[in-house]
C-alpha cells in the first residue's frame, strides 16, 4: 500500500498568455521503504511536484494522500496548522543548498530540530542527535561548525538533521548536484538506507544519471508530464 | 542543563542559540550593540548629571543626620514646607522606634547686602548641640558654638561675594535685622537663593510674624535604625497623613530632586534627548536584526519546511535582540562610569546611582526587544519554498 499519493496533480504558473503548466494531472504513488528518483530537463517541474507532494505548495487541482499514522489524510485538505503538524511529524526535507547555522556545531544542527520540533529535552536530544552524527561518520565531527566541514560532511549533517527525527517522507531536491561524486555517492547510499533500513519513503529530484543504479524506481517529468521508466539492467 | 519547567525550556534554547550566533556574527551585529551602548549611555549620564545637578535642591536635607522628616502634608521639596504646629512632636515622639525629635525652620527670608540691593535667600534654623540632627554635618563645633550666638549666620564660601559679606565686619540684614557672618563652609552652595545657616532661635527672630511661635517648618526624627525610619515614616503618614507629610531623609531627598526637576522642565529635556537617543538606537537595532534574519533566511526557511512553527523563529530573533540589549548595556556601563570620572575632574557631579543604572537597563533592553518585535517582519517573509530552484 503507498503512503504518498499524488493524484492528477495539476500546477500552473502565471496568467494569460505566460501562463504555464508545470503539473498535468500527474499521478503517482510512492511506498515504504522506496527511493524514488524524478528525473527531467530543467524547468520540467520536478521541484513544484516535490513541493505540492511535500505540502509547501498547493496544486490548482488533484489530491495528496498521505500515510497519518496509518490513515491515509489529504494533505490539501488540511489546516495550515494541521500540514504544520504533518510536515513536523512526518517530513524530512535536503536541498541543494546544505542552509547550515554558520553559529552552530553539527549537532546542535540536530537537535535544533528535536527540540523545536518533537519538543524533546536537552539530554534526550543531544543522543539521538549522536547516534545519527554516529551513523553518518560523523561522530569526530560534532563539535564543528559548518566552516570547519568539507561539502560532503556538510550535506551529510543537512541529511542527519532530515533524517534524526525518523520521517515518514524524506523529500530531496537535487542533494548530489554541490558534490564531487565519491561524496555524491555516499548521499545517495544515505538515502537509499533511509529508505530500506527505517522504512521511509523517499523522493530524489536529480539530473545526475550515475544515481540511477542505487534507485527503486525512476520517473521522468517532461513539460509536466509523469511517465514511470524502467531502470537499467544493474552491472 | 535541564529545566524542570517546560515554559522555562521554550525559552532555554533560543536564548542559548541566539547568543551563540550573536558572537559567531559579532561583526554583523556590532552596529546594533553600539546602537544599543550609545542610546545606555547617553540616558544615564542624561539623568545622571540632572539628578547630580539636582542635588543641590536637597542640600538640606542630605547634609544632616536625621533619618525622617516630618513637615506639612503632602511637602513636595525641602523648600516648599508649610509652617506644622510643634504639638505634633508628642505624636512623633510616641511612634515606636523614634529616639529623638528635634525642631527646624526653614524658610526664605529678603537678604540685604551692606552695599545695597537685596537677594532672596533660605534661612536654615535648627539646633546648635554638637549631636544635633539639623546642623550640617560639616560644621566644627567651634562653629556650631559660633552660631548660639544671636543673629550670627553661616554660609558656602562661594555665596559670600554674592551676598556682600566680603566686608571686614562680615554684617548684612535679613529681613531687617542685622546678622553676622560667623564663618564659611565648602560644598553646600546653592543655584538659587542662597542657604543661610542659623541657629533655631536666630531664624525665630529673623523670620518674626512669618513663623508663628508655637509653629516650626519640620520635625527632624532619629529612630532606632534605618529600617525603623521606614517603619516611622509609614506609621506617621498611615495615622496623620492628613495634618502632615513624613519622609526618611533618602526618600525626602529625592522627592525634593524629582520635584524640582520636573517644575523647571528639566525632565522634559531629559525625556526628549533620552527619546532622541532611544529612537537613533531603535532604527539601527531593528535593521541590524532585520539583516541579520535576512541572512539567515534561508536556514530558517529549512526549518519552516520540516514543520518547525514560526513562532519558534520569531522567539530566536527576539532572543537575539535582548542580548543585543544585554550587552549593549553591559558595555555602556564602564563608558558612563568613566565619563562620570572625567566629569569629576572639572567639577560636575554625575549621580548614577543604583536606580538610574537600573533604569537605564530596563529602557534600553525593553528598546531592544521592541526593536526586535519590528525586525519579525523579516521572519514573517521567509518562505520554505524559496529553497526549491
Amino acid at each position: 500500500m503507498p503512503s504518498l499519493q499524488g493524484v492528477k496533480l495539476v500546477r500552473t504558473f502565471g496568467d494569460g498568455t505566460a501562463r504555464r503548466a508545470a503539473l498535468q494531472e500527474v499521478t503517482l504513488d510512492l511506498y515504504p521503504g522506496q527511493l524514488a528518483l524524478l528525473m527531467g530537463p530543467s524547468g520540467s517541474g520536478k521541484s513544484t511536484l516535490l513541493a505540492v507532494l511535500s505540502g509547501l505548495l498547493e496544486p490548482d487541482s488533484g489530491h495528496v494522500y498521505a500515510d497519518d499514522d496509518g490513515q491515509m489524510r489529504d494533505v490539501w485538505s488540511m489546516t495550515a496548522k494541521e500540514r504544520e503538524r504533518y510536515r513536523r511529524k512526518h517530513a524530512g526535507f535536503i536541498f541543494q543548498g546544505y542552509n547550515l547555522f554558520p553559529a552552530l556545531t553539527a549537532r546542535q544542527q540536530l537537535e535544533i530540530v528535536l527540540k523545536w520540533g518533537d519538543g524533546a529535552g536537552s539530554g534526550d536530544a543531544q543522543r539521538r542527535a549522536d547516534e545519527m552524527l554516529d551513523r553518518l561518520g560523523l561522530s569526530k565531527n560534532k563539535h564543528k561548525k559548518p566552516a570547519q566541514l568539507s561539502g560532503g560532511e556538510k550535506q551529510r549533517v543537512a541529511i542527519g538533521r532530515a533524517l534524526v527525527k525518523n520521517p515518514t517522507f524524506m523529500f530531496a531536491d537535487e542533494p548530489t548536484s554541490a558534490l564531487d561524486w565519491e561524496n555524491g555517492q555516499k548521499v545517495i547510499e544515505l538515502l537509499r538506507d533511509a529508505a530500506h533500513q527505517r522504512g521511509a519513503s523517499v523522493l530524489c529530484v536529480s539530473h545526475d544519471h550515475r544515481i540511477l543504479p542505487f534507485v527503486d524506481v525512476y520517473y521522468h517529468l517532461d513539460d509536466g508530464h509523469l511517465e514511470r521508466r524502467s531502470l537499467p539492467p544493474s552491472e | 542543563m535541564g529545566w524542570n519547567l517546560s515554559g522555562v525550556r521554550h525559552l532555554e534554547l533560543p536564548m542559548s542559540y541566539a547568543l551563540q550566533t550573536l558572537w559567531h556574527e559579532r561583526s554583523r551585529y556590532a552596529s546594533g550593540v553600539l546602537a544599543v551602548a550609545f542610546s545606555a549611555v547617553l540616558i544615564a549620564l542624561q539623568c545622571g548629571l540632572l539628578l547630580g545637578l539636582f542635588k543641590i535642591t536637597s542640600i538640606p536635607i542630605d547634609n544632616t543626620s536625621a533619618d525622617v522628616w516630618v513637615g506639612s502634608t503632602d511637602v513636595q521639596s525641602v523648600d516648599l514646607g508649610k509652617p506644622i504646629p510643634i504639638s505634633y512632636v508628642s505624636r512623633v515622639a510616641g511612634t515606636p522606634g523614634v529616639t529623638n525629635v528635634e525642631l527646624y525652620i526653614g524658610h526664605f527670608a529678603n537678604f540685604s547686602r551692606p552695599a545695597g540691593g537685596t537677594e532672596l535667600c533660605f534661612l536654615l534654623g535648627s539646633e546648635q548641640d554638637y549631636d544635633s540632627a539639623g546642623s550640617p554635618v560639616m560644621l566644627s563645633r567651634e562653629q556650631r558654638d559660633a552660631l548660639t550666638l544671636p543673629d550670627s549666620i553661616i554660609v558656602d564660601e562661594s555665596d559670600v561675594k554674592r551676598l556682600g559679606l566680603d566686608n571686614p565686619e562680615g554684617k548684612a540684614k535679613i529681613n531687617g535685622k542685622e546678622v553676622k557672618l560667623v564663618g564659611t563652609v565648602r560644598g553646600l552652595k546653592s543655584i538659587a537663593a542662597p542657604w543661610v545657616f542659623c541657629s533655631l532661635y536666630t531664624a525665630r527672630h529673623l523670620l518674626g510674624f512669618l513663623m508663628p511661635a508655637d509653629h516650626v517648618t519640620y520635625l527632624l526624627v532619629r529612630c532606632e535604625s534605618s529600617q525603623s525610619a521606614k517603619d516611622v515614616a509609614a506609621e506617621l503618614r498611615a495615622k496623620y497623613g492628613d495634618d502632615m507629610g513624613a519622609y526618611t531623609a533618602t526618600e525626602f531627598s529625592l522627592r525634593s530632586r524629582v520635584y524640582w526637576l520636573f517644575r523647571t522642565k528639566a525632565g522634559i529635556a531629559i525625556g526628549y534627548a533620552a527619546f532622541l537617543g532611544l529612537f537613533v538606537g531603535a532604527v539601527i537595532t531593528a535593521q541590524t536584526l532585520y539583516s541579520a534574519t535576512v541572512a539567515n533566511a534561508k536556514e530558517f526557511a529549512i526549518l519552516l519546511a520540516l514543520g518547525i512553527p514560526r513562532w519558534r523563529i520569531s522567539l530566536m530573533v527576539i532572543a537575539q535582540s535582548f542580548w543585543v540589549g544585554v550587552i549593549g548595556v553591559g558595555l555602556a556601563y564602564p563608558v558612563c562610569l568613566g565619563l562620570r570620572a572625567g566629569a569629576r575632574q572639572v567639577g560636575a557631579d554625575v549621580d548614577l546611582r543604583w536606580e538610574v543604572l537600573l533604569g537605564t537597563a530596563v529602557v534600553t533592553i525593553c528598546m531592544a526587544l521592541i526593536s526586535g518585535c519590528f525586525a519579525l517582519r523579516s521572519v514573517r517573509q521567509i518562505e520554505p519554498m524559496s529553497l526549491l530552484r
